[in-house]
């Protein structure tokens, strides 16, 4: 059977999906990628279904076909055929900080919870629930299994000025004016899990006390006692204390989490 | 919260675990998350109706009497060898034996899972072995570590950094057994 080895790893190297949805009761994340459009551009350029594993590149990554050929694609970019031996190497530029590699038929590791996506603070999915490395051998789904189907694409995200959020549910009036009138930069601090944000920090007028944890979901603005607000990942805590002053919409998440570092942001709200 | 998840206060006098079922039961349903004061729900994509998925879920979840609990106590076996026993034991003002003796002693209900993947929050501990939680956490617990803090005991179920205060070592611990409303007891080895 077909299987690509890595030949260099360097970075935040994963496998991921789709996700693994109806677990966040038992504390797992919903996971899934980073960058959405770039994840199905890339399955699509090998005719895989939309959520077939891919690996996720923060970093360099280059892996070698071995036992048979294998179509590869980074990100949207035509199909390769690679023989055996023959290597593709995929890494983060200063335009795209995500990056997926798809292989026909998917990277075929093993299911769990519902996923093959790598969760790390739990060391499992993905390839014994870790980042990958040198020598890892990466197993290659069967095509035929692969859900493939005529979908288009994602499209993708389209940059405009500021990125789209959903004000609440905790903070007042004035906080939320704050935020949305602050200047932010995507900080070094950013992973699966979320992106700090740098800026002045908001300032509250009354601040809140302990409270008890509440429910968190991908994209819901974290404004901890230092003020400096945290958007959180596909990876995050399902739970949390902090308040939450907006939640951006799923379809601009990744123009925050999967921004390269350093991206200016400026916030606004819709209903 | 956004245009993703629905968060609305939870109902009193109905149990976490009744919540769960009859929300999950839902077809459009996704996600549900329940803590202490709220309950997050996300839905599929363009499910219709969410609002009366939830009060029909939530009516359903009134009205069910619970029994008697059908699920079997969960039973940790711990070593006690925590990094923190002997300094846990002094603060308390207890010995080592009777604060060991006093962790196993009660049936602890899991109030919350959340923190880490598969992390329950037990409780509650009695008032006589509450501490706070220290001031500087540990930058890594060692994953099967049982522990407590304030009201509440623990296991962590992967290695993280925590605040809690290390009493011993579940043995074989499998990560993700417990959910919301189930009972845990803990037995020294």
């Amino acid at each position: 059977m077909t299987s690509l080895v890595v030949r260099r790893a360097q970075g935040l190297v994963t496998v991921q999906d789709e996700g693994r949805p109806g677990f966040m009761h038992l504390g797992l994340p919903p996971g899934g990628p980073l960058a959405p459009s770039r994840f199905g551009l890339a399955n699509a350029a090998v005719g895989n279904g939309p959520g077939d594993a891919c690996v996720e590149v923060i970093g360099e990554f280059m892996v070698c076909a071995q036992d048979g050929p294998a179509w590869v694609a980074a990100d949207g970019d035509a199909a390769t055929r690679l023989r055996p031996g023959e290597e593709f190497a995929v890494g983060s530029s200063k335009s795209a900080r995500v990056r997926y590699l798809a292989v026909r038929g998917g990277f075929d590791v093993p299911v769990v919870f519902g996923g093959r996506g790598t969760l790390l603070v739990a060391g499992l999915g993905g390839l014994e629930g870790r980042i990958l490395r040198r020598g890892d051998v990466l197993p290659v789904g069967s095509p035929e299994l692969s859900g493939r189907d005529a979908r288009a694409p994602t499209a993708s995200v389209q940059p405009s000025d500021a990125v789209r959020v959903v004000g609440g549910p905790d903070g007042d009036a004035d906080l939320l004016a704050q935020f949305l009138a602050t200047r932010y930069i995507v900080s070094a601090r950013a992973d699966r899990i979320g992106a700090r944000l740098e800026g002045p920090p908001l300032m509250w007028r009354a601040r809140p006390g302990p409270r008890a944890s509440t429910p968190m979901v991908a994209g819901a603005i974290e404004v901890p006692g230092d003020g400096v607000p945290i958007v959180l990942g596909p990876d995050h805590p399902t739970t949390g204390g902090y308040p939450v002053v907006a939640v951006v919409v799923r379809a601009e998440l990744e123009r925050v989490v999967a921004a390269p570092l350093g991206t200016e942001l400026r916030f606004f709200a819709s209903h | 919260m956004g245009d993703t998840m629905l968060r609305f206060p939870r109902p009193d006098g109905v149990s976490a675990e009744a919540l769960l079922d009859a929300l999950r039961a839902e077809a459009g349903v996704v996600d549900v998350i329940i803590t202490k004061e709220h309950i997050g729900v996300t839905f599929h994509v363009g499910a219709v109706g969410r609002q009366g998925v939830l009060e029909r879920a939530l009516a359903r979840a009134a009205s069910r009497v619970d029994g008697p609990r059908a699920r079997p106590v969960h039973v940790v076996r711990v070593r006690y060898d925590g990094a923190d026993l002997a300094k846990s034991a002094a603060a308390l003002g207890l010995a080592v034996s009777e604060l060991v003796r006093r962790h196993q002693q009660s049936v602890y209900e899991v109030l919350l899972v959340g923190f880490l993947p598969g992390f329950a929050y037990l409780g509650e501990l009695e008032s006589a072995l509450a501490l706070p939680r220290m001031a500087t956490p540990r930058a890594r617990v060692p994953a099967g570590s049982v522990a407590i803090a304030d009201r509440m005991t623990a296991v962590y179920p992967f290695a993280s950094p925590g605040g809690w205060h290390l009493l011993g070592t579940a043995i074989d611990f499998v990560p993700f057994a417990f959910a919301l409303g189930d009972r845990v007891r803990f037995e020294a080895q």
